[in-house]
């Protein structure tokens, strides 16, 4: 540890941390472009200028360590004028296309101009241009515009240290220099829009979210991604009940400063309902009815096949639930009704991955493709294994009398026609259903619920870490959610109570279910980091003071550091 | 001083000078001989070379005038830098505008230079050391490799040098024709293939270089200088030169408006009259106006401000200028000082690696300003603008000292020369922002269809 002091402010930080790193652990935000945490230091933008004691020249921050007893002086006249003058060359051929730049409002070149920068504009000069280079595509998510570039090689530094593809360069040479892809070939990486997430300006820009929406009319929630196991942290960015975009959360545990690009891509699958109101089947024809019918319906079927035999129900989970929605599933089912069957098919989907240094080999993986089957089996729903009800079903050595299929998504199988087919060997089909899918279109009782968008509740990831995510929009009227299917079809046996919120679930659940004990639905463990003002910025002193770690990502970062200059990486 | 006699130049005139039968029949190789056997009685190690630079007062040549010596004590001793390989490489991208010594000392006596790698390889336990030629030299590059051939042939090189046991091998890397390559870590990195952006220093490559391991990187003509120094002694050596700290033959590149520009060698130290007058005076008789003493980065000295300064490193600091690669650029009273610092200005801004942002942004844009006041389509506030982007550019504000180099020439030409600057804005028409930007749009669009830069 070395005791530094900024603006007579004294902290202590990592020996391996750098200047900028104790500017910041002490509060004082030093503008900076090329710096990021994850990423190598090359100290190239010349934006986080300081005045050292006893350094006659300035210094850029990111590129001194940290001595013991250093004293920095990250405010004084020498160091704002060096500020002054390092925006003045950015601006000087910066197209100033604001107004048409997506960027806008979450733009590290307008921020800094903002703290750093001086009113007034001296050149008179043509500014340079990129014909050729400018909104061009080069992957299939990423738009480069290269008359926008600050060229501080975040998005080169990206390729090559975290997704270690390499596909982007420089190319040219000094006031030329601009960024593009080897030999034509894309930017086409798993993650490939983080390489725009870190790019400060807007010079690289997602082609999904391209002139959707001006990021300042956008509302955040706190939530989870659900595309796999990983359960990477996502602020689900929406606006009049419209998702936007997705963009990673910081979370040092789970998917550090990234998310993959098909995770971030399912952002606008979240919006609409197929279904509007509950469905009910009969003789082929189907009508649009109220709650009350339907939960009834789905009661009166469940009940009359318990009275029979409590093996002619199969109650199919889903490892898409929050653990608060397959609780209420198990306790439901298994225990008031006495249905003998309650599992979930945990389903495999292509491998996932994020680099997370914190990870043993460095790697995170998700190789099923549902968010939470570990809150599912720990719920009571049990994992089918080989001689599931479901596999007995399948190959016709079982007829139940009542399906209840708690999501129409839980396997990538439903839209096999044939498989579907099986399952509507039942007598009665209730389905928790979206999008129109084989499933929904065979079901007795469609019941209409919303997406990852509209509620809220708990996944358990691959590590076996709780996270919370938050409701972001309303779902449309009469759709419920999974819970509130529950709770009202439990109260229809007197067990459950319509008014209960997930948090409500959560508490009467925690006592019981494995790996719940003591936590608290409030806690910041659970809810992760805050979404960053945007997302080059995710990394600033405004964001740390409201990160409940901001001392753990600057050790990470030192560390980081250290490890790779013991193992010999420049 | 007349009775000085050429030391690095003294074959330049012979025939075959690049042959190692020419080099040895001039006593060549005599000392790589004599340490190698004297290695084994422990007459010659590694250190009493070392200590033999150090005190010969040898400061390197490529410019900035660090003590040889030292910079060969700080690369951490077998104890410390454990199975780490130390690396030397010789500085031969020679690219300052106005220099050409190394060149004409690589086509000329390349075995010169071999000899002194050899010794300086010895002192610092290198076993594989690197020739790095800037791109454009390809005779040089010939020549150098034609010669290491030979040196092996006659055992000088290899894996077991004249039997001595010692393994040393020597590669010539060609650059790829960039001025920034000539940067010690700029060079470093280009050897590693990548792009030749200079490192944040520290670590500096004597801990730190080529490959992470610490590395020495030495100018052409101090290698030389290394050899002349096993030869005839330190004393020898020390007794050359001004004073303690200025010692030693050095090569002067005089171009200009001189009768006889060219190469000329001469104790260090001697007066810039002295010098003049050995390339036959300037040219038509005519006065000197300005002088830039080392090279295109070094600030620019008036003619009477240079006449009675002593050519070395500190004679020329105490003029506020630096000797640097001792590139001396001669221009007479005929010379148009806007033009000739818009010329240095383009040269800048097409080297600048791009890498920080003061530097990459900066060079252009004073460039740009540059053009338009010698189009007389300048304002006399751009004279001050001038004086005031140059000045936001240097002194810490970048990686490496490229753009200090930058704004030398600007910095120091203008308060010098105010008037003429003074007198392009006065002829300049209506300076109009619409004008000026326009003819800046034109000369803009021309220069990048010339250079083919974005076609």
């Amino acid at each position: 540890m070395a005791k530094v002091t900024v603006d007579g402010r004294t902290v202590e930080v990592p020996g391996t941390a750098n200047v900028l790193e104790a500017c910041r652990a002490a509060g004082v935000d030093v503008p900076h472009f090329c710096y990021h945490p994850r990423l190598s230091i090359v100290g190239q933008c010349r934006m986080c200028m300081v005045e050292i004691e006893g350094v006659p020249k300035i210094q850029a921050s990111c590129t001194v360590p940290v001595r013991d007893g250093m004293v920095v002086l990250a405010s004084s006249e020498k160091a704002l004028s060096a500020r002054n003058a390092t925006m003045e060359f950015l601006l000087i051929n910066h197209p100033l296309d604001c107004p048409i730049c997506d960027q806008a409002g979450e733009c590290k070149l307008q921020d800094n101009a903002v703290a750093a920068g001086l009113p007034v504009s001296r050149t008179v000069e043509p500014r340079r241009q990129f014909p050729g280079y400018d909104r061009t595509d080069i992957g299939p998510h990423v738009i480069a515009d290269m008359t926008r570039c600050i060229q501080c090689t975040r998005c080169i530094r990206f390729c090559n240290e975290i997704s270690g593809t390499g596909e982007l360069s420089l190319i040219e040479r000094g006031g030329h220099a601009f960024v593009w892809t080897h030999e034509g070939k894309a930017l086409d990486n798993e993650w490939s829009a983080c390489a725009a997430d870190v790019c400060p300006v807007g010079a690289l820009t997602t082609k999904e979210f391209r002139f959707r929406k001006r990021v300042w009319w956008l509302d955040k929630a706190k939530s989870v991604c659900d595309g796999c196991e990983i359960g990477c942290n996502i602020s689900i960015e929406h606006r009049d009940r419209t998702v936007y975009r997705f963009l990673p959360r910081v979370n040092l545990a789970v998917n550090d400063f990234w998310m993959c690009d098909y995770g971030r891509f399912r952002a606008e699958e979240l919006n609409g309902n197929d279904f509007t109101r509950p469905i009910l089947r009969a003789g082929g024809k189907a009508r649009e009815t109220h709650w009350g019918e339907a939960l009834d319906a789905v009661k009166a079927a469940v009940d009359a096949a318990v009275a029979k035999d409590p093996a002619s129900v199969l109650v199919l989970g889903s490892a898409r639930l929050a653990t608060e929605e397959s609780w209420l599933l198990a306790q439901l089912f298994k225990g008031t009704v006495g249905a003998s069957q309650v599992e979930f098919h945990p389903d495999l989907g292509p491998e996932r991955k994020i680099k997370n240094p914190a990870v043993p080999g460095g790697w995170l993986v998700g190789r099923e493709a549902a968010p939470n089957s570990r809150g599912a089996e720990a719920a009571g729903v049990a994992r089918a294994g080989k001689g599931s009800a479901l596999a007995r079903l399948l190959d016709g050595s079982y007829t139940p009398e009542v399906l209840y299929v708690a999501d129409a998504e839980f396997t990538s199988r439903v839209s096999d026609p044939k498989f579907v087919e099986a399952l509507r060997r039942a007598k009665t089909l209730v389905v928790h259903g979206r999008r129109t899918n084989p499933l929904t279109e065979a079901a007795d009782v469609l019941l209409p619920v919303a997406s990852l968008a509209g509620k809220e509740g708990t996944f358990v990831n691959v590590l076996g870490l709780v996270q919370r995510f938050q409701l972001a929009i309303v779902p449309p009227p009469i759709v419920r959610t999974d819970l509130e299917v529950l709770l009202h079809l439990g109260k229809r046996w007197g067990v459950f109570d319509p008014q209960w919120t997930a948090r409500a679930v959560f508490e009467r659940m925690k006592g019981t279910v494995p790996g719940y004990a003591g936590l608290e639905w409030d806690s910041a463990a659970l809810a992760g980091s805050d979404p960053s003002a945007s997302p080059t910025s995710a990394y600033d002193v405004l964001l740390e003071r409201r990160l409940s770690n901001p001392a753990e990502i600057l050790a990470s970062a030192a560390e980081a550091r250290g490890a790779r200059a013991a193992g010999g990486e420049k | 001083m007349s009775d000085f006699a050429p030391v690095l130049s003294a074959r330049f005139g012979k025939k075959n000078s690049s042959a190692l039968a020419t080099y040895v029949a001039d006593g060549g190789y005599e000392s790589w001989k004599k340490v190698l056997a004297g290695s084994k009685t422990g007459e010659w190690t590694p250190a009493k070379v070392t200590d033999l630079v150090k005190a010969s007062g040898l400061r390197g040549r490529g410019g900035a005038g660090f003590p040889t010596g030292m910079k060969w004590t700080f690369v951490p001793p077998k104890e410390k830098r454990g199975d780490k390989p130390v690396y030397l490489l010789c500085n031969a991208d020679e690219s300052e505008p106005g220099t050409f010594k190394d060149r004409i000392l690589i086509e000329k006596d390349p075995h010169q230079i071999l000899e002194g790698m050899m010794l300086a390889s010895f002192a610092l336990d290198v076993k594989h050391a690197y020739i790095y030629i800037r791109g454009e030299m390809v005779h040089g590059a010939e020549i150098l490799n034609a010669a290491i051939d030979e040196a092996y042939a006659a055992g000088l090189l290899g894996t077991n040098v004249l039997g001595s046991g010692m393994a040393l091998d020597l590669t010539v890397h060609r650059g790829g024709g960039a001025y920034i390559c000539g940067e010690e870590t700029a060079l470093i990195e280009s050897l590693e293939g990548k792009r030749g952006h200079p490192r944040i220093k520290p670590p500096f490559p004597a801990v730190s270089g080529v490959w992470n391991a610490p590395t020495v990187v030495n100018n052409v003509e101090t290698l030389c200088c290394v050899k002349h120094i096993l030869d005839r002694g330190a004393d020898w050596f020390k007794g050359i030169g001004r004073n303690e700290r200025n010692t030693g033959p050095k090569l002067y590149c005089v171009s200009g408006h001189v009768e006889k520009p060219g190469v000329y060698e001469a104790p260090m130290g001697i007066p810039f009259r002295d010098l003049l007058a050995m390339c036959g005076g300037m040219k038509g008789g005519r006065k000197v106006k300005a002088v830039i003493p080392g090279g295109s980065s070094a600030p620019m000295l008036t003619g009477d401000e240079m006449m009675d300064v002593p050519l070395d490193f500190d004679g020329v600091a105490a003029a506020k200028s630096m000797l640097g690669s001792a590139a001396i650029i001669v221009m007479d009273e005929t010379t148009d000082i806007p033009k000739a610092v818009t010329n240095i200005a383009k040269f800048y801004a097409h080297e600048s690696c791009g890498q920080c942002t003061p530097c990459r942004e900066g060079t252009p844009w004073l460039h740009k300003m540059l053009k338009r006041i010698v189009a007389g389509q300048g304002k006399k506030a751009d004279i001050e603008m001038l004086m005031q982007v140059a000045g936001q550019m240097g002194n810490g504000m970048t990686i490496c000292v490229f753009a200090d180099a930058a704004i030398a020439p600007i910095l120091s030409a203008i308060p010098k020369f105010r008037e003429e600057f003074e007198a392009y804005v006065a002829k300049s028409a209506s300076p109009g922002f619409e004008q000026a930007a326009a003819a800046g749009i034109t000369s803009e669009v021309a220069e990048r269809t010339a250079e083919g830069m974005h076609s």
